[in-house]
């Protein structure tokens, strides 16, 4: 027997396993639910085909013009978050910034010196970094922030939203370049506040980090 | 053409691609998979989902066969490497979690084993390197293109890979050959 056919069969060996076999309609009903889903969320923020500067902007002005800040009505966040995506407290990179937990089944697909994209694992959003629905978007700039104000581990945090998402501001550590790091997040995605302030919370801002133009 | 028309056609041929197709796109998971059905079965899951989001370029491609094992690959490298999945530490040996798995009936047990063991030992991408050009039949460049990665790659990724299968495989049967 040839080489090459020793190889083949002793991979068949693996491949040809007998399995049950699936039923095709499984297949579609699981397609068609994260078709919908990916059509929910762009229905939600309004866009078919997003750009990376209109929903920077977007998320942006929606922190900034959303409800009206009261510094003097902060409260507190539990420290132990509850809800449909489980944080891990695993640590990860995404230069220059670096996160203390990990969001399951949800992947960085983008990070650049002024934003992090990160989006589900499920295939149910664009494959193209600069589509930013369905998305977590992790950003960095100079803006004044605003909303309502909550308090998690002595540090301030703002939130604000509207058209389906949820955005939430904190400045960075005295110890990171100046400055506010935001997060924007669809809402029904299995996220909710204490577990996005705690996500927030977790981002550190290293020294490579740029000001967006937000 | 129609919302609910176009809608009815992309399911009826998704339906049909995956009633023709979709045991090939397990078999090939499965190597890439080292034989983790589990994991195996995720990967062939995401990769159809991937593609009905897609359908149009599917349909476009030449061989939406091809296409979609593109595709497997890719998402079997990116799970792989996903820093929070950890499946290799689940398993305490990777033929065990086939010891459940009924093997085909005229399959050489020993053979079967002995090739997960090996399978499991290489990286990710060396075992793409391995399924894609040996039980695929894809050419150096081709499977460059898959990978996207250079043919010096793909050429010293798959040496390293033969090497080490013939190590592995050779130690059962010595008259097996691995090239």
């Amino acid at each position: 027997m040839c080489p090459t056919d020793d190889l083949k069969r002793a991979l068949g060996s693996v491949a040809d396993a007998e399995r049950p076999v699936a039923d095709p309609a499984a297949d579609l009903a699981r397609a068609r639910s994260a078709a919908s889903a990916r059509t929910r969320r762009r229905l939600r923020l309004g866009l078919t085909g997003a750009t990376t500067a209109v929903v920077l902007c977007v998320g942006a002005a929606l922190v900034l013009d959303r409800a009206p800040s009261d510094p003097g009505t902060a409260t507190s966040v539990p420290d132990a978050p509850s809800s449909g995506v489980r944080l891990v407290a695993e640590r990860f990179e995404a230069t220059p910034y670096t996160f203390d937990l990990t969001p399951e089944g949800w992947s960085v697909q983008a990070q650049r010196p002024a934003a992090v994209t990160i989006a589900p694992d499920d295939g149910s959003t664009s494959s193209s970094p600069d589509d930013f629905a369905g998305k977590l978007v992790i950003l960095f700039d100079g803006n004044r922030p605003s909303g309502r104000q909550l308090e998690h581990e002595g540090r301030l945090f703002w939130v604000s939203g509207d058209s389906g998402y949820t955005a939430l501001a904190t400045r960075t550590r005295d110890d990171e370049p100046a400055g506010v790091v935001r997060i924007q997040y669809p809402d029904g995605a299995g996220w909710d506040l204490d577990s996005m302030v705690a996500f927030l919370a977790s981002v550190h801002v290293g020294p490579g980090a740029r000001q967006g133009l937000g | 053409m129609r919302d609910d028309e176009r809608s009815t056609r992309r399911a009826t041929e998704f339906v049909a691609f995956t009633h023709a197709h979709r045991a090939d796109l397990v078999r090939t998971a499965a190597l890439l998979c080292a034989g983790d059905e589990a994991f195996a079965e995720d990967v062939v899951q995401t990769t159809l989902t991937r593609l009905y989001l897609s359908w149009p370029r599917v349909r476009r491609a030449d061989s939406p066969l091809a296409y979609a094992r593109r595709s497997l690959t890719h998402v079997f490298i990116d799970e792989a490497r996903r820093a929070h999945r950890r499946r290799e530490t689940t398993m305490a040996e990777p033929a065990d979690a086939l010891g459940t798995e009924p093997a085909a009936a005229d399959a050489d047990p020993a053979l079967r084993e002995a090739m997960l063991a090996a399978l499991a030992s290489l990286g990710p991408r060396q075992r793409a390197v391995v399924v894609l050009r040996h039980w695929h039949d894809l050419d150096v460049a081709e499977t460059a293109r898959v990978l996207g990665c250079s043919t010096g790659t793909v050429k010293s990724q798959n040496a390293r890979a033969l090497a080490h299968l013939r190590t592995h495989l050779g130690a059962l049967d010595p008259t097996l050959e691995v090239s």
